[in-house]
């Protein structure tokens, strides 16, 4: 898919690790690995919204759009 | 839901029981007013009648089709068991799986199979009997019903194929 999910980066820059990411989101780390590894098919914007507000970036800063 | 799918499964298998218990009953009665007949057959039998033509090649056949219209409705309620399967996979919580599609198929399949044999072994019947066979009143019989039925099981399985779809899709949604 054209569109990467670079939550790996943001996770190193914010020194957080997945599961405590997951926690504060409220997903389960299984959906949380489900998105860093770019199988998710879509993502909820309220997900998206947590996901910002605990890592204190931009959606830009997680999604890339890379051309095919 | 799982009360409904309990209260389901118990009154399929009661169905699926009364159906087994009333196709051995009819079986029994069959077999045993058929054996008879045969005897006083071999009694009476012209031997110099060439085979293909005498009344006992007649009476054979009447009885063989007669004991496939009896393997038929097995085999409808051997589709109807697929009903359990489906509840079964409901209760485990798996609504929208391929296995269920495939059984839905499959039903579809043996309603339609069902119907359209019975349809042909009447009409030979007929033919045996001499008796008049009427395709339009035969269509009219209760049994035919189960043709649209099937094709409603052919609906269902496209339903559920697209909610399979839908189920994944929601799932990979993050």
């Amino acid at each position: 898919m054209p569109i990467l999910v670079n939550l790996d980066v943001m996770l190193a820059r914010r020194k957080m690790k997945s599961n405590e990411l997951a926690e504060i989101v409220g997903i389960t780390t299984a959906n949380l690995s489900i998105l860093k590894t770019g199988k998710a098919k879509a993502i909820r914007f309220s997900t998206l919204e947590a996901i910002c507000e605990a890592l204190d970036c931009q959606p830009a800063d997680i999604l890339e759009y890379v051309k095919d | 839901m799982k009360d409904n799918t309990t209260i389901l499964i118990i009154i399929t298998w009661v169905v699926l029981l009364s159906a087994v218990s009333i196709l051995l009953n009819d079986i029994r009665e069959f077999d045993f007013n058929q054996f008879k007949a045969f005897q006083n057959w071999a009694k009476s039998a012209d031997s110099n009648e060439s085979w293909l033509t005498s009344k006992n090649a007649i009476q054979w056949s009447y009885y063989i089709i007669s004991a496939a219209l009896f393997f038929w409705r097995a085999y409808l309620i051997y589709g109807f068991s697929y009903f359990l399967s489906i509840l079964k996979e409901i209760d485990s919580g798996n609504y929208f799986s391929d296995t269920n599609i495939k059984y839905f198929k499959k039903i579809g399949d043996i309603f339609i199979q069902y119907t359209v044999s019975v349809l042909i072994l009447r009409f030979l019947l007929a033919l045996i009997g001499e008796s008049t066979f009427n395709f339009f009143n035969e269509l009219k019989a209760e049994f035919t019903f189960l043709i649209p039925a099937g094709l409603a099981f052919y609906i269902l399985a496209e339903i559920f194929k697209r909610g399979k779809q839908a189920e994944e899709d929601n799932e990979l949604t993050i």
